[in-house]
């Protein structure tokens, strides 16, 4: 029984007014048909009546804008899916539907619903109807849900994105079957091909819900090389599985099995990268707790952002790689009052330390270090702790000597002698980052704007002994700094970033350079 | 020649040079300080010139060619480069015990080394990995590895030891006539040795026995290339690519040609100057299209509306 038609004589005369403007819209809706998609009046009959007709329909609108009016929502009914499972529909929308007990609040879980079942991105159209109720109960509604399947359930897709993990962008193309089985499930299958000759390949599927789950679960195997030959001497590739088993809007916990090789085809590596070629097995549980208010990803003018990732490796195996890894990121964004500027502050740690017996002196695994350096702007991605500018991807931080081969040449043998990065075990950086408007209205319609940025970093080794000879001092002393300016052109392919960059101060092995350097990163 | 003298001399100045030589080699077992066939000797060439050096196992490259490998100073002497580790040492005159008693007839000695390096280690080889069940191989080579890795490499190298053995030098594999499985393992062998890189384990482990390779190059001529040329390919024929194929069966991990490396400075200045000429390009054509066709982002900030609880 509807709450709002109740018969009961003990009311307060209010009540009784209100009890009584909510039974005639009641017999409003039992009468009428409203849709929320479109105003659909119809006009048939003399003018007159269609006037008395949208008469009415204004009556209902003044009354829903000015008091609650309550309702129960008595069924809900789907329509138009042939492959999808009913209680996939009825798990995302029915409780939501069900528990909206005013009019106004129902209106506004149908397009929450109807958002919800956008999102799971197999249906090509969603309608949401409010229906009157069976007629010998006043003041219920039916909910209709009227879903259009996507008739190609395969889209491909290709384009450029940025992996903070890889030096730079790459190209991606994949291919997607949506809806397979009816449970909503998404197959995918894509390759990526970066400009650093990173290639990947990797097949996956997604469940929005998998019985009593209400999180999304996740499944993915992938085949990846990285060369970083350039830089630290080895060359790597992956072949893993990965489980996303809880994701919600903060909280993501996945577990991760990798088979790692290491190799160095040239034979030049230094002595610290020559212990860690090989094989080695990387069972790991990550868990990321996000929370990001900023106003937006790629131009944040107001708010903050909080990033905590942590990672336990070495889980089931012994002999696999243990270790502990964690970071934080911290972000946060002030207007100024002129220009559309804004102030971007952040600052972001991350420490790795190995475990087991004898963990003190174990090395820590090369691939999963810290490495800083690299054109990628700190401000869009949260997980800017590697990027700093003006300095090469991988260019700060210990460095060992490469391998010696006596040669013919007598002199120039150790000037020609590379060094490789090795990565650290603690990392830290900062950045401040003023970005501003430019005064031709030609740029801001664009949205090209400029910005001016000083970034500083450290990293240290702590394992193998090394924390013995750590100094809190001696790590604020060798802090790597940076200053420059910059524009920013967002354009439909890439966001291109041309900045100046000048090194305020670097250490002895670093790679930093003075002078114009361009950065790509995805759009989005 | 004088060149080679200052890179031997160089050699020497960082041999005496290294305070202490260290080994890499596989891990000990059965009592012995390394148990790997490859290692031992070097291990024990060292100790009799009595060099005195460091131990440090590697546990996690079972497939690898280059281990043993000495290090000294900056410099390192791996098993896949210049012939072996004791041949680079003998030859750099670094630990030369042949010096001690220049009387021993030179033929007498390589004689003696081909045949304890072919005859003795052939069925050393064979002992290891093909009569006992695996489990000797295993404690040398697996034994430290997580388990997934370690099965995998030991299968397949037990699988190709078996295939070796039953091909012997006949042409096919079983009774001299065409089977079922000639195909199959013809269809593998000549995916592993054209389609996986040469850092590919797999490949290199199909490598070791040439009898296969053989096997893959001969039927690969017959049956896929048009102008072959008859026989079991001991020919050096106008085919061009079954001879540079041979040669590069035997070793696994080949030298990376030094030439790429030594550009001169010319050419790198002339190749940085042309990929900023091209950036700049790059960067003007999306300028130009930006602002002619401007970026709508408040598009981009769709998303912060939907917020609702889940």
């Amino acid at each position: 029984m509807a709450a709002a038609v109740d018969p009961a004589a003990d009311q307060n005369p209010k009540d009784a007014e209100l009890h009584e403007n909510t039974a005639e819209v009641d017999a409003e809706f039992t009468e009428d048909e409203y849709d929320e998609d479109e105003e659909d009046d119809e006009l048939d009959g003399p003018a007159a009546a269609a006037a008395a007709e949208r008469e009415r329909v204004q009556a209902v609108f003044r009354r829903l804008s000015s008091d609650p009016v309550g309702i129960r929502v008595h069924d809900v009914i789907i329509k138009g899916n042939i492959k999808t499972r009913d209680d996939l529909i009825e798990a995302e929308v029915a409780d939501l539907l069900r528990a909206a007990p005013t009019v106004q609040d129902l209106l506004r879980a149908a397009s929450v619903a109807s958002a919800r079942l956008h999102r799971l991105d197999i249906f090509e159209a969603v309608k949401i109807t409010l229906d009157a109720g069976p007629p010998e109960l006043p003041g219920t509604t039916n909910v209709v849900i009227e879903v259009v399947e996507a008739t190609n359930p395969l889209t491909g897709s290709a384009g450029v994105y940025s992996k903070p993990e890889a030096r730079s962008w790459s190209l991606e193309g994949s291919l997607k079957l949506k809806n397979l089985f009816g449970y909503g499930d998404i197959w995918d299958a894509s390759g990526s091909y970066g400009w650093d000759q990173t290639t990947e390949v990797g097949v996956g599927v997604y469940l929005p819900r998998f019985k009593s789950i209400p999180t999304p679960l996740m499944a993915r195997a992938s085949l990846s090389s990285q060369d970083w030959q350039k830089f630290s001497s080895y060359k790597e590739r992956l072949l893993g599985l990965s489980f996303g088993l809880l994701s919600t809007m903060n909280h993501d916990l996945s577990y991760n099995l990798t088979w790692r090789t290491l190799t160095d085809p040239s034979r030049a590596s230094s002595k610290a990268i020559r212990r860690q070629l090989g094989h080695n097995l990387l069972s790991a549980l990550k868990y990321t707790y996000k929370i990001d208010e900023r106003d937006s990803h790629l131009r944040p003018t107001k708010g903050y952002a909080f990033q905590s990732t942590s990672q336990v490796g070495g889980l089931c195996d012994s002999k696999g790689l243990r270790f502990f890894r964690q970071e934080f990121d911290v972000r946060g964004a002030v207007p100024l009052g002129f220009y559309n500027a804004a102030l971007n502050i952040g600052v972001g740690a991350g420490v790795i330390l190995p475990l087991g017996r004898g963990f003190m002196n174990s090395s820590s695994s090369v691939s999963d270090r810290f490495y800083l350096g690299g054109h990628s702007s700190p401000v869009c991605s949260l997980s800017g702790l590697s990027s700093l500018l003006g300095f090469r991807t991988r260019g700060v931080g210990p460095t060992e000597a490469r391998r010696l081969v006596p040669k013919e040449s007598d002199s120039d043998s150790a000037a020609s002698l590379g060094r490789d990065y090795l990565g650290g075990d603690l990392a830290v950086s900062a950045f401040a980052d003023l970005s501003f408007d430019l005064p031709l209205k030609l740029f801001r319609d664009a949205g090209i704007h400029g910005h001016a940025f000083l970034t500083a970093g450290n990293l240290a080794k702590l394992s193998e002994g090394e924390y013995k000879n750590f100094s809190v001092s001696e790590f604020q002393r060798t802090f790597r700094s940076s200053a420059g300016v910059g524009i920013i052109l967002p354009t439909t392919l890439f966001r291109v970033e041309v900045n100046y960059c000048h090194i305020l101060k670097q250490a002895e092995h670093d790679s930093g350079k003075t002078g114009i350097q361009f950065s790509f990163s995805s759009p989005m | 020649m004088a060149s080679a003298a200052a890179a031997a001399a160089a050699a020497a100045a960082e041999w005496e040079a290294a305070a202490r030589k260290v080994l890499v080699a596989r891990k000990p077992c059965f009592g012995l300080p390394t148990a790997c066939p490859n290692c031992l000797p070097v291990l024990l060439y060292l100790r009799m010139a009595q060099v005195p050096f460091d131990i440090h196992v590697d546990t996690s490259f079972p497939d690898a060619d280059h281990i043993p490998y000495v290090e000294f100073g900056d410099c390192v002497a791996f098993n896949n480069e210049k012939g072996g580790v004791i041949e680079y040492l003998r030859e750099e005159k670094l630990v030369d015990l042949n010096s001690n008693d220049p009387s021993a007839s030179s033929a007498d000695v390589l004689a003696t080394k081909a045949m304890v390096s072919t005859w003795l280690a052939d069925a050393l080889l064979y002992e290891l990995w093909v009569v006992t069940d695996g489990s000797v191989a295993h404690d040398i080579y697996f034994s430290d590895l997580p388990w997934p890795i370690g099965k995998i490499y030991q299968k397949a190298s037990a699988a190709y030891e078996a295939l070796s053995l039953r091909l012997g030098d006949e042409v096919f594999l079983f009774d001299n006539s065409r089977t079922d499985v000639d195909a199959l393992f013809l269809g593998h062998a000549l995916f592993v040795l054209s389609a996986l890189p040469e850092t590919s384990v797999l490949r290199g482990t199909l490598q070791n026995h040439d009898n296969l390779v053989n096997f893959a190059e001969h039927h690969k001529v017959q049956l896929l290339e048009a102008s072959s040329s008859s026989g079991l390919g001991s020919s050096p024929g106008p085919s061009s690519s079954t001879p540079r194929k041979r040669a590069s069966s035997g070793q696994s991990y080949k030298p990376k040609p030094r030439a790429k490396k030594e550009r001169t400075e010319e050419e790198k200045k002339f190749r940085r100057r042309a990929k900023y000429f091209l950036a700049t390009q790059l960067v003007a054509v999306l300028v130009f299209l930006s602002l002619m066709g401007g970026v709508d982002s408040s598009e981009f900030d769709d998303d912060d509306g939907m917020d609702y609880e889940e």
